[in-house]
């Protein structure tokens, strides 16, 4: 068993874990935080893509003790503290960019790291960006649609700011 | 899917990481970005019971030119080379590779030195190092060796490192005036294992190829060169029957597999056509000019 | 749905037909909708399943000891642990079939490879695992049959004690019409094409949380389910538990497809442990379970001749159609769901003139087959669609002309096969998606493309879907199963509504398209309508959400329950008005008198009057808002095309995909988005039956595919963005004239791409026999004339 300590949507956390509980297991079960999915725990589907210090990475593939001083962001971490929504889960609503909803969490995670860049994306490029996540349900034009609008909305304003 | 029982370490330095390996190099698997050694530990075909994470290492995660070679550290994330203006300007052709390596987030864990010395043969950051005759920088409790990437490769996903080494960075030389190079793969999606891939690195001088390098993913058990196709090509004048002449005599130092997406004889084949394609782009880029690399 | 006519059963139409943003959303996008795996009971148990390495051996001994006293082990499971359960078996009561049932865990024999032979029950899923390590068994491997030829062959291995030759079903009809249609033909065409097996692979693989409440005994599963009533109908018989005793939960279900709607061994497993351990335990499946164990789709072998006068127009057709079923005939309708509803559907939107079809369905050891979306409507319709461009380029006409002549008119008719379809835009799909995709100016691109050495094609199929499986659905494809549905209505005393369907969303926005129309049922705002589904302890009897019924279903249901509380709500509102019904309307929450703006009355005030009011109550009788309805309905038939445009590399046979568009008839839309999302999600799930996904076994009877890097999955990077266009023709027969829609462009999407490829490569197309067609498979084509440089 391993102590570790992490930041968590902005607030810190510390769990006693094996050493070989997946981060996105102790997302998920010790912390609670089951926005987080698990679609194939081989890093090809991106469900379980979480932000690990600014960066998308796969949580199916990093051990929590490999978190130790790392700031984590995840689906639920990017609304605000009041709930506003996040642009990149607004713009999903609007372009009907979900369906059964399980895959949704990894892609907000991907698309808000594009959308927060501050550059303009369009639809060609967004569909190459997004290609690490696989959706079953919406061949991914509303996807795609989203990242654009998410874009869109977030160049004028400054980046989110990375937790 | 939930992996065996291990115990974790974290090596600070390279130094560090050497002696633990001392200790037990049999029992320990090296940790990089986990992005090809933690699929295998979740399916348990991979059961170390010590894990050594070196990404926190500074030392060993540094990009650094000197003297005509740029040197990257086992650690370095395949995405921060990625965006390595020093990588770009000094290694173009590993940049173009890095594009097609999994997909970004993938990129933002996986580190180079773990690519190498997982060495899958579908894989391109090992062909990159290959065809342009890298240095594989290797390191164990006796001290520092330097490996010829061509002395690498020994088998499938098997390499020269011994037990109680440790990969800590690959050594490229700097491309210089004259020279250009083209990464081309083929696969079923982008992103995917490549069914069979070409790297191509040539210099020219006075019009002509002064000396050309072939590489290829997906081709054999490990990634391999084409000596002879290379050999056929020196001194001549890049034309389209030169890359295709060379393209044929390649496409016979090759040994493809045959698996459920694609047949050895159809690898065979592919790797011909984009060998010329891959020789077409890289004269261009080598007299200055700026192709449109042919979509894949 | 256009016009000034009021739809009867709507109070006014606003919502229905509007492109809403879904009620589901909020939950899903921040991370709060909990599906099986997010569910949190304390003290749950996880389990994990032996699985046969082998695809046909026999158990001789198996030991669970060193793995039940592992630490952290709470229960072992093996066959003898569940050997009072019932074996599962498919529910169609079809002549001459065998039955192949599957105890909850493989006793003596194993039939494929990944069927679960014992189950750990742990503290959690790290250890279970753990554990599975310390089971052995000792297997004796019998020798495997991995496809049909082996299976039929003489000698073969049987996988199951009295179905002979491995084939448990085999019906034909009589052939005599169309082999004398075929003596006087001008022009016979044919093909034979095997249909790859795939996974239907959602994104939420399959679990099951079970747990049995200590006070009252009921015993509560959480699935990821497409149907809670069947599979509390199933686990009842399963587990000799009355149905009163059992209560079935979709939460959030990350997609089905079609496999979702039947009871799995494992969940009987689960359920088992639950009820004898007295805690809840759950299974969770991995994504290696999931494409090795989970139930397959499609695979079948199709012969196809179509024969034809001078002028193209079809005589006759003849088929045979050879199911891949592999180890079980299991689920609902068994294999027969491809094989049988392939030979069925094959008209399509066609005059085909006589028809003879011989189909057969054949066990392998392989993982046992399951509805998927489009089922065996996409083997024949591919094949037929392949044939029909065959046969134009061999008369020499334009592939589109060929069509029109054969289309049908668009009035409900009865096929060669005996659907009945209620009415289509047939001809009127074609020329929207010609003119869509551009198909004149697209062959003139083809042309100057092809002087540079440039491979386009284009394909288009016409389709027709088969949709609202009622019962008398179920009975025109030769399924006997009869399907019962439900809804029920109820206005509260804060005067919202709760409408609680027997339909189980998965992904589809019901809580929101259902929403729509009960507010217009009503004439109030969806956000005053609350939606319950997915539960067998909330609402009324349904049979879940599958082979696109819901639209009906839901509808159906829903506005016959609304109807009923509807009246009674007006009768309540005239006895306070002083006013005859005739005289009454429903608007935005109220009940008034026409025409007289200050007289009405809150629905809060009315349901207040109905509960209390004891005027009201002696006057009406029966004072309840609240009714429940029954709805069953003649079948629906939705239609459309898809077009698709390619470009194929000559050198490597890579093919890329540059349009593809997608128009669909479903008659009156009842939320336009959700519509679009289906057809671009069924446009992607063809692509990849086309191209990309095959559930592999080698011929050992090993499973190949059995990660995401081997069964390959369209990605965003394989598709184009997905047009789409609607026609809406209503349906004569179903309430608001709505029709079902969703697997339409999984149907009609193989045969588009295929046929642009084979348009690209035209004539080289001919050597392809099997799908999908990779990359290595066209070029392979190719080399047969020596096309490539």
């Amino acid at each position: 068993m391993t102590q570790v300590s992490m930041t968590v949507n902005g607030a810190l956390c510390e769990v006693d874990v094996e050493d070989r509980r997946l981060l996105a297991d102790v997302l998920r079960e010790e912390l609670g935080l089951t926005g987080t999915k698990l679609g194939c725990s081989h890093g090809v589907c991106g469900s379980c893509t979480v932000h690990v210090d600014g960066e998308p990475v796969r949580s199916c593939l990093r051990f929590a003790v490999q978190a130790e001083g790392c700031a984590i962001r995840t689906v639920e971490g990017l609304a605000g503290e009041d709930g506003e929504l996040h642009p990149v889960q607004a713009a999903f609503w609007e372009a009907h960019g979900l369906q059964c909803g399980f895959c949704t969490p990894g892609f907000l995670m991907t698309a808000a790291k594009l959308a927060e860049s501050g550059a303009p994306i369009d639809e060609d490029a967004a569909r190459d960006l997004i290609s690490g996540n696989i959706c079953r349900c919406t061949g991914y034009s509303s996807i795609a649609q989203a990242v654009v609008a998410a874009a869109r909305a977030l160049q004028a304003a400054d980046p989110a700011p990375a937790p | 899917m939930k992996p065996a029982p291990f115990t974790y370490e974290r090596a600070d330095s390279a130094a560090d990481a050497a002696a633990r390996l001392a200790e037990d190099g049999d029992a320990v698997a090296v940790l990089g970005g986990g992005q090809s050694l933690v699929p295998m530990m979740n399916l348990r075909l991979a059961t170390p019971s010590r894990l050594l994470d070196i990404t926190r290492a500074p030392d060993l995660a540094r990009i650094e030119r000197s003297n005509g070679h740029l040197e990257i550290g086992a650690a370095v994330r395949q995405a921060q080379a990625e965006d390595s203006p020093l990588v770009a300007g000094a290694v173009p052709l590993l940049h173009e590779a890095l594009a097609d390596v999994a997909h970004r987030e993938i990129r933002n864990a996986g580190t180079i030195g773990g690519s190498v010395a997982h060495a899958e043969a579908a894989a391109e950051i090992p062909t990159v190092a290959l065809t342009l005759d890298a240095e594989i920088l290797a390191r164990n409790a006796r001290g520092t060796r330097t490996i010829a990437a061509r002395d690498f490769f020994l088998s499938y996903l098997t390499t020269a490192l011994e037990p109680d080494e440790l990969l800590v960075g690959l050594r490229f030389p700097v491309a210089g005036p004259g020279s250009g190079g083209a990464f081309v793969e083929l696969a079923a999606r982008k992103g995917d294992y490549a069914l069979v891939g070409v790297a191509a690195h040539v210099v020219l001088a006075g019009g002509r190829i002064e000396r050309a390098a072939l590489g290829y993913l997906g081709a054999g058990g490990t990634p391999l060169r084409a000596p002879a196709a290379e050999a056929a090509l020196a001194g001549v004048t890049p034309t389209a029957e030169a890359f295709a002449s060379a393209a044929a005599q390649a496409q016979d130092e090759l040994s493809p597999p045959d698996d459920i997406h694609a047949s050895s004889a159809y690898r065979r084949r592919v790797a011909g056509v984009l060998t010329r394609r891959a020789l077409a782009v890289a004269v261009a880029r080598a007299r200055g000019e700026d192709p449109a690399k042919e979509e894949m | 749905m256009s016009g000034t006519e009021a739809v009867p059963g709507f109070a006014r139409q606003r919502w229905v037909g509007q492109p809403l943003k879904r009620v589901e959303d909020p939950n899903m996008i921040t991370g709060a909708a909990r599906y099986v795996g997010d569910l949190a009971l304390p003290g749950t148990l996880e389990a994990a399943f032996l699985r046969s390495p082998f695809p046909h051996a026999l158990i001789r001994g198996i030991d669970v000891d060193a793995a039940r006293s592992m630490p952290g082990v709470v229960a072992v499971l093996t066959a003898a642990d569940v050997a009072d359960t019932v074996p599962l078996t498919d529910l169609v009561d079809l002549e001459g079939a065998a039955k192949t049932p599957r105890s909850a865990l493989a006793a003596a024999k194993v039939r494929y490879a990944g069927e679960p032979v014992a189950m750990v029950v742990a503290a959690d899923r790290y250890l279970a695992e753990d554990a599975l390590e310390l089971i052995e068994v000792d297997w004796e491997p019998l020798p495997a049959v991995a496809s049909i030829a082996q299976a039929v062959a003489d000698g073969a291995p049987l996988l199951h004690e009295g179905v002979e030759g491995n084939c448990y079903y085999r019906a034909a009809t009589a052939g005599a019409a169309a082999d004398a249609a075929f003596d006087e033909a001008a022009h016979v065409v044919r093909r034979r094409l095997h249909i790859g097996r795939v996974s239907s692979s959602a994104m939420e693989a399959r679990g099951i949380l079970a747990a049995v409440d200590p006070t009252s005994d009921e015993l509560t599963c959480w699935i990821s389910s497409q149907a809670p009533f069947q599979q509390r109908y199933l686990l009842s018989l399963a587990l000799g538990l009355p149905e009163n005793r059992i209560r079935v939960v979709a939460p959030a279900v990350g997609g089905a497809f079609g496999p979702k709607d039947f009871v799995f061994p494992e969940d009987v497993c689960v359920a088992v442990a639950a009820l004898r351990l007295r805690r809840p335990v759950r299974w969770i499946e991995d994504r290696y379970e999931n494409l090795v164990a989970a139930p397959q789709a499609k695979e079948q072998d199709v012969e196809l001749e179509l024969a034809a006068d001078a002028e193209g127009r079809l005589l006759a057709a003849r088929a045979r159609f050879t199911g891949d079923t592999g180890a079980y005939s299991y689920s609902a309708p068994g294999g027969f769901i491809d094989f049988g509803l392939a030979a069925q559907s094959l008209p399509g939107p066609y005059a085909i003139g006589e028809y003879a079809a011989d189909i057969a369905g054949v066990l392998t050891n392989k993982a046992p087959i399951a509805p998927y979306r489009g089922v065996g409507f996409t083997a024949s319709q591919t094949v037929r669609e392949i044939l029909l461009d065959e046969l134009a380029r061999e008369i020499g006409i334009d592939r589109m002309e060929l069509r029109r002549r054969n289309m049908i008119g668009d009035a409900p008719q009865t096929t060669a096969t005996g659907m009945t379809y209620d009415g289509g835009s047939y001809g009127a799909a074609l020329d929207r998606v010609l003119e869509l995709i551009g198909y004149d100016a697209f062959l003139e691109a083809q042309e100057r493309a092809r002087e540079e050495g440039r491979l386009l094609g284009i394909g288009v199929t016409p389709f027709v879907e088969m949709t609202s499986m009622g019962t008398r659905s179920h009975l025109q494809s030769g399924i006997h199963i009869f399907s019962h549905d439900n809804a029920r209505v109820s206005i509260d005393l804060s005067g919202k509504l709760t409408v609680a369907v027997g339909t189980c969303s998965h992904g589809q926005g019901h809580h929101t398209a259902f929403a729509q129309v009960a507010a217009d049922a009503f004439g109030v705002d969806p956000a005053d309508v609350s939606v319950i589904d997915g539960d067998t302890g909330r609402t009324p009897w349904g049979m879940g959400t599958f082979a696109s019924r819901s639209a009906v279903f839901g509808t159906g249901t829903i506005l016959k329950a609304a109807g009923l509380v509807r009246d009674k709500l007006l009768q309540v509102a005239s006895l306070l008005l002083e006013a005859p019904v005739e005289a009454l309307e429903c608007a935005d929450g109220f009940v008034g008198i026409r025409g007289v703006p200050e007289a009405k009355i809150p629905f809060a005030d009315l349901a207040g009057a109905a509960h209390f009011d004891p005027g009201v109550r002696e006057a009406l009788g029966d004072p309840t808002l609240t009714a429940e309805a029954f709805f069953d309905t003649d079948p629906t038939f939705s239609n459309g095309a898809i077009a698709v445009t390619v470009e194929v590399d000559p050198q490597t046979g890579k093919v890329t995909i540059d349009r593809i568009v997608a128009v669909e008839d479903c008659g009156t839309m009842l939320n336009p988005a959700l519509v679009d999302g289906q057809l671009r999600g069924g446009v992607a799930q063809g692509v990849g039956v086309a191209l990309l996904e095959e559930s592999v076994y080698g011929d050992d009877g090993q499973p190949l595919a059995t990660t995401y890097l081997d069964y390959l999955l369209p990605r965003s990077s394989e598709l184009p963005a997905i047009e789409v266009a609607h026609l809406e023709t209503p349906s004569p027969h179903t309430p608001a004239g709505v029709k079902g829609m969703a697997e339409g462009a999984s149907i009609g999407t193989p045969g588009a791409v295929i046929n642009a490829v084979f348009d690209a490569i035209a004539p080289h197309g001919t050597a392809i026999e099997r799908l999908p067609v990779t990359t290595a498979a066209v070029w392979e084509a190719l080399q047969r004339a020596e096309v490539v440089a």
